[in-house]
């Protein structure tokens, strides 16, 4: 067992474990890989690089369908991906004989998604570019929606930059009101007494209802677009502080209370951290309805942003742009959720003991 | 304990209304008591009798119906660092360090400046020096009551009111802890008074035992332990007392049905 390579700590003997690291410590509880398993972690690794160089010689080998233009923006695309693959691949191995373990598991873990990801491309090309399969021209392939990003990207930067303004605002404006409503009413009876009518009554109107009120009651459509966004966060954060604060054990107060809290080091010391997971969940539950919110908006009324910019595209029949925005939303919609993933992670880090 | 501070219960009785009926529950009735500074008085009783509402009367987390609870002469209102309570469950702040738990009250009470070293003196005392940066979800039971002991400590708190501070644990741990906590008091002789559902542990730690009797909760018997530290479970006199007290819980037991 001594001599496998994989696992050069299996040397450890018990005298030793006080200097283990945590990578260390999991590495010696893993069991010994056999032949099979090792196998089968190599083909693994090598699958995205197998599947990307499958979806290249789909693209140049196969004829077209319809005429294509500037055929190669996404055989580079294509190719900094695999490239990039390989780059993480390389970091994970090399870091891997150093020692640390954390990256190469996690390509590892993640690399059958990514071979995935080159397969759907190579059949989202036979379908659309290769065959017209997929009705031509409104779902463009995918090297139309590249040249259109190239082409138009200054616009499409600059709607980027005013559905985050958008969004940025209303959010801010939602969550913070509902931390103050939502944590007074969670400790106040008589404040709950008066917003929980409000809250019964505005709770099952679905956001888009909004959108044709404020449209004529708002003096300005931006101010209508914040409200509206701003009300849907306002209502998540609301009620999940006043139930986290709620939930708050009875016990955690009255420790407090004998240990010397006055009653606003209870409110801020003891309810608030404990309804913390609570309260977080709301902001996450606040984030997606804002995004909601935020496209109704900017496709019914607002004049700017990238819905709009999607509707007005489709207006003109440009599909392969309309698609370019419908990307960058998605990334940026994966990149603010996965922010606020990383916040939860580090403000609830007691939550799961230690272990991740 | 350089001050000495009696804590007096005059005809003290409690009665809790029902949430469902409109019955009411008479947790105590008409107690009568006087305890000092250098005492570790036991409180035994079957349950329901009404031992956890004593010790939160005199910690003032709920008030008498009728009665008077006082320090010094002091009528009890409300809680206060100067009366620690341990209880049964540890109830560490889940969200903070170990190190943070005990230095919650001095932090609470702005008094943490300058006085880290009293934090640090704590952790030793419970040899927890290497999980004060953990979190409680990562202690065993044990090492969660023994913070939540210290947390309490930390005060210096002239009066020390434990609910059950040991039921959790096991016998091996709980007989360790036992000792502990005699320890702690023996340096600062304050006035202990621990619940318990167990009559050897209300012996062996007790300077003077209640015994109590439910429906309606009252005391039925005072007992002074004459014996010095440490004790020995099975020596004639300790076994004599433990019949005592058993024989009075079970005549008390047999009454009510
Ligand atoms: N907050 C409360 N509301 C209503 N009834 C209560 C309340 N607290 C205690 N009681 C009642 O008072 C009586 C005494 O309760 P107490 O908790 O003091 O018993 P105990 O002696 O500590 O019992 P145990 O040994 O089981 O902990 C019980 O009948 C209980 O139902
Ligand atoms: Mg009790």
């Amino acid at each position: 067992m001594s001599e496998n390579q994989n696992q050069p700590v299996q040397t450890v003997n018990a005298a030793q474990l006080g200097d283990l690291t945590r990578s260390e410590l999991k590495q010696l509880e893993t069991k010994e890989k056999t032949a099979m398993e090792k196998t089968l972690e190599t083909v693994t690794l090598a699958l995205p690089v197998v599947c990307g160089i499958v979806a290249l010689l789909e693209y140049l080998l196969l004829p077209n369908y319809a005429r294509n233009y500037d055929p190669f923006t996404y055989v580079y695309v294509l190719c900094a991906f695999i490239a990039a693959y390989i780059i993480y691949l390389a970091v994970g191995v090399i870091r891997r004989k150093a020692g640390n373990f954390a990256t190469y598991e996690k390509v590892h873990y993640r690399a059958p998604l990514f071979a995935a990801l080159f397969l759907f491309l190579a059949v989202y090309d036979y379908l659309t570019l290769k065959t017209g399969t997929l009705t031509q021209p409104f779902v463009p392939c995918m090297n139309f929606i590249l040249n259109a990003f190239l082409k138009d990207y200054m616009m499409l930067i600059d709607c980027t930059i005013n559905t985050l303004k958008l969004l940025f605002i209303g959010y801010t404006i939602g969550v913070s009101l509902g931390l103050v409503t939502g944590i007074t009413c969670g400790y106040s009876k008589k404040a709950r007494y008066w917003v929980d009518p409000v809250i019964k009554f505005l709770g099952p109107i679905p956001t888009s209802t909004w959108v044709p009120v404020t449209m004529v009651v708002a003096g300005s459509l931006f101010g209508g677009a914040v409200f509206i966004i701003a009300l849907g966060s306002w209502f998540a954060v609301t009620v999940a502080s006043m139930t986290g604060i709620g939930n708050v054990d009875k016990d955690f107060f009255e420790a407090a209370e004998t240990l010397g809290a006055s009653k606003r080091q209870m409110v801020f010391r003891v309810a608030i951290p404990h309804a913390m997971p609570s309260i977080l969940q709301g902001c996450t539950q606040a984030m997606s309805s804002s995004c909601v919110a935020l496209m109704i908006a900017e496709m019914l009324g607002v004049k700017s942003g990238l819905g709009w910019y999607m509707t007005w595209q489709s207006g003109w029949a440009s599909y392969d742009k309309m698609f370019a925005a419908l990307f960058v939303i998605c990334f940026i919609f994966t990149i603010v959720t996965k922010c606020l993933e990383r916040i939860k992670r580090h403000v609830l880090r007691w939550q799961n003991g230690g272990e991740k | 304990m350089d001050k000495k501070v009696v804590l007096k219960l005059e005809n003290v009785s409690k009665s809790f209304a029902k949430v469902e009926s409109d019955e009411v529950t008479h947790a105590l009735q008409d107690v009568n008591v006087t305890m000092e500074s250098g005492e570790f008085v036991s409180l035994v009783g079957p349950s329901g009798c009404g031992k956890s509402t004593i010790l939160r009367l005199v910690a003032g987390l709920i008030t008498p119906t009728l009665g008077k609870v006082s320090v010094d002469g002091v009528e009890v209102e409300k809680p206060s660092p100067n009366r620690g309570v341990v209880f049964q469950k540890p109830t560490l702040f889940p969200w903070l360090t170990v190190e943070k738990n005990i230095a919650f009250s001095l932090d609470m009470q702005g008094k943490l400046k300058g006085n880290e070293d009293k934090v640090e003196h704590m952790i030793k005392m419970i040899g927890l020096e290497n999980f004060k940066d953990d979190y409680p979800a990562q202690l065993s039971g044990g090492m969660a009551q023994r913070v939540s002991l210290v947390r309490t400590l930390i005060n210096e708190p002239e009066i020390l009111l434990l609910d059950e501070p040991l039921g959790a644990l096991d016998a091996f741990t709980r007989m360790h802890m036992q000792d502990e906590i005699l320890n702690i008091w023996s340096e600062k002789k304050q006035l202990a008074l621990m619940v318990t559902h167990d009559v050897d542990e209300a012996i062996y730690m007790g300077t003077r035992v209640l015994v109590m009797d439910a429906n309606p909760g009252r005391i039925i018997a005072d007992i002074k332990i004459d014996e010095s530290f440490p004790r020995d479970r099975s020596s004639a006199s300790f076994v004599e007392y433990r019949n005592d007290i058993l024989n009075k819980l079970h005549f008390a037991g047999k009454k009510n049905k």
